[in-house]
């Protein structure tokens, strides 16, 4: 197991030998699950799922479930369960995130449950307390603007979703870092809880 | 000096509303109201769109119930192309039995939703627990297994909407006239003997029962508290076949009072001639009423309380053996506890999967030969109105069409709305309880009223046919309408 080299925003991380060149290519392995959350019929509401579409368009997924869905939901702990690691992919309001965000998950019960929402991170603590087992977990997170009843993306979003295609191809030494200094290595990664 | 309390949102119901209530000198409760402040909006959105989008469009109104929207919509269809119930030619066998394997599975998931993520929590933990524990992640730390085994029942029952549907949410499969694909072998394999990651449908009748026994094990606990919590009267309604029972698909509406006496039943297409909407300009949420008793006497109560209410028996062993029980209860009178409303709830999980394993081993819901029946040109009728018992209660579509086929006029009664009258009895009576005369009012009693409501599982943003965000909101105001405390989440 040699160290992965931590990016500049977080800090060190550790992972099996056979270093993936592109954070597509971490996620792209037997047991990956890539996950789009949001909603078509929602202007930009709908960037997880138009990834997935990307990506099922270029052909480039050779292991990894490709998956959306209208909203995470409880359940999604059993659906992650089996998985080695798992990429969230969300549109979001924050003017923080520029065009498009990675960050790894930490699980947590941070209580968010209602019918409509739930956290990832509560997801993934979900999944380590009723299930014995985490999965490694990442949301990207793409920035969009406009969510009315309508089709199609706004032409800002449709450029982060550019971005964050790029992004995916970005090196993983440089891309993955955990902020959780106590990860372990392996094929599996369980992670600290909260 | 009064105040004015107010609870905005309410919390773990779909949909936008508010809570308000006043208070006197005394601090004793004067009135209290559900306010549902979404926007009306569906109705309108669908006219002009074809006739046979409906169904497909307005299941969008709601990522919890949609199957029941979309079935209500396909009976619509079914009149309006002449293979309803009035025309003479109806859907085959097979294609009610998918239906009703869909309509069922979404029973079982939609209840386990409301049951066991919601509701649960607060048997487990107290209605005054802290907020942050009280939940299904709380829950979660607390039993684990509990939460892998409702993980799991949720699981099944989306399976079963998927293998009926296509998909887990907003799938199509009813079309006018019938069904577009039966159910598959390896579908119907999968949902009976469960697999690695999936239960079988023994397992998912073990787990129902499991429901049935939070709730027994709750009540005998607090028999008085449960018992005392939001007792109010109301008329109740139900789909019921020949025999006066439940049906959960087709049927014609009766009413029963408080003694169980039928107070009229009539066939759903003539709702129009029974029922009227009054309007307050506090809420976007009408109160339907039947005409013939006015508003105070004439408002009904559905969903699981009220079927349950008026139907004598369930066509399953196990959920009869446990219906017996509830009647007994209340000695051959209608049950109006408002917390007995997740009783019938957990019965009607159990009845949901003993109805769908029938369904899994009967043939006919596997004939691909006989989906559809195809009505002559002639037969169209431009008009449909289609009831089911969606599961938080009586779901009625009615749509009209012009010689086009563009939808012309689109009318929705949901549950919710149905139930807006009980539920702001409800919302009284435990404000009373729990508010009235107390010098601090806590964060326990504010949930208390929350509580009321949650009981029946309200879908607000299905009530108002809303579009757009649907964030539900405890208000204290005093006499002089000054605001005194507001809870907000």
């Amino acid at each position: 197991m040699a160290p992965m080299a931590a990016s500049s925003m977080n800090a060190s991380v550790e992972v099996a030998a056979g270093v993936p060149a592109s954070i597509l290519e971490h996620f792209d392995v037997p047991g990956g699950l890539i996950y789009g959350i949001g909603n078509d019929g929602r202007q930009d509401d709908g960037l997880g799922w138009a990834l997935i579409d990307v990506l099922e368009r270029e052909g480039v997924c050779r292991h990894a479930q490709l998956f959306r869905n209208y909203q995470l939901q409880l359940e999604d702990a059993d659906l992650i369960r089996g998985m080695r690691r798992v990429l969230f992919v969300d549109a979001t309001k924050s003017p923080e995130v520029a065009d498009c965000a990675l960050h790894a998950v930490e699980p947590k019960l941070d209580f968010s449950f209602s019918s409509h929402e739930i956290s990832a991170a509560s997801i993934l603590a979900t999944c380590r307390l009723c299930f014995g087992h985490a999965p490694e977990v990442w949301m990207l997170a793409i920035r969009g603007y406009e969510w009315e009843l309508r089709m199609g993306l706004t032409p800002a979003s449709a450029r982060n979703l550019r971005a964050a295609r790029q992004h995916l191809d970005c090196a993983a030494q440089a891309g993955l870092a955990y902020p959780d200094p106590l990860l372990t290595t392996g094929d599996r990664h369980e992670r600290a809880g909260p | 000096m009064g105040r004015k309390l107010v609870i905005d949102p309410v919390t773990r119901i779909e949909g936008h509303g508010k809570v308000v209530v006043r208070l006197d000198d005394d601090g004793k409760v004067t009135d209290a109201r559900l306010h549902v402040v979404e926007f009306r909006g569906f109705e309108k959105f669908v006219q002009g769109h074809p006739y046979w989008e409906a169904p497909m469009l307005l299941q969008r109104i709601c990522g919890i119930c949609f199957v029941s929207h979309h079935l209500c919509g396909a009976k619509v269809l079914d009149d309006m192309v002449g293979a309803g119930v009035r025309s003479g030619l109806q859907i085959t066998p097979t294609a009610e039995k998918v239906r009703r394997l869909g309509h069922y599975a979404q029973m079982l998931q939609s209840h386990a939703t409301a049951y066991f993520y919601l509701i649960v929590p607060e048997m487990v933990f107290g209605i005054d627990a802290p907020p942050e524990q009280r939940n299904i992640l709380g829950l979660a730390e607390a039993e684990p297994e509990l939460v892998r085994r409702v993980v799991m029942l949720r699981k099944w029952g989306q399976e079963g909407i998927k293998a009926v549907f296509g998909r887990r949410m907003h799938g199509i499969s009813s079309v006018p006239g019938g069904v577009n694909k039966a159910l598959e072998a390896a579908d119907r394999d999968r949902l009976l003997n469960g697999g690695p990651d999936m239960l079988s449908v023994d397992q998912v009748i073990d787990y129902a029962q499991d429901g049935l026994r939070v709730f027994h094990e709750f009540h005998a606990k607090h028999r008085d508290e449960v018992d005392r919590f939001g007792d109010v009267p109301a008329l109740n309604m139900s789909l019921v076949d020949d025999a006066g029972n439940v049906d959960y698909y087709h049927g014609r509406l009766r009413v029963v009072d408080g003694h169980k006496r039928v107070v009229t039943e009539f066939d759903y297409h003539d709702y129009l001639d029974h029922f009227s909407e009054a309007v307050e300009e506090w809420s976007y949420m009408k109160f339907p009423y039947l005409k013939a008793l006015g508003r105070e006497a004439g408002s009904v109560r559905v969903g699981p309380l009220g079927r349950l209410n008026v139907t004598k028996t369930l066509p399953t062993p196990l959920a009869q053996q446990e219906l017996e029980r509830f009647h007994d209860y209340t000695k051959g009178r209608a049950n109006n506890m408002t917390l007995h409303t997740n009783w019938a709830r957990a019965i009607e999980i159990l009845h949901a999967a003993e109805v769908v394993r029938d369904l899994l081993q009967d043939p006919e819901a596997m004939q691909t030969d006989r989906l559809l029946v195809t009505p002559a040109k002639e037969a169209w009728t431009g008009e449909g109105v289609g009831v089911v018992e969606a599961p938080r209660g009586t779901l009625l579509h009615h749509y009209r069409a012009d010689a086009q086929g563009n939808t012309t006029f689109a009318n929705l009664i949901v549950a919710t709305t149905q139930n807006n009258e009980v539920m702001n009895r409800t919302v009284r009576s435990v404000a009373d309880e729990y508010l009235s005369g107390k010098t601090e009012i806590t964060e326990g009693m504010m949930n208390a009223v929350e509580v009321g409501i949650r009981a029946y599982d309200p879908c607000l943003s299905c009530a108002t046919h809303a579009l757009g965000q649907m964030p539900l909101q405890v208000t204290l105001y005093g006499p002089d309408g000054s605001l005194v405390d507001e809870r907000q989440r």
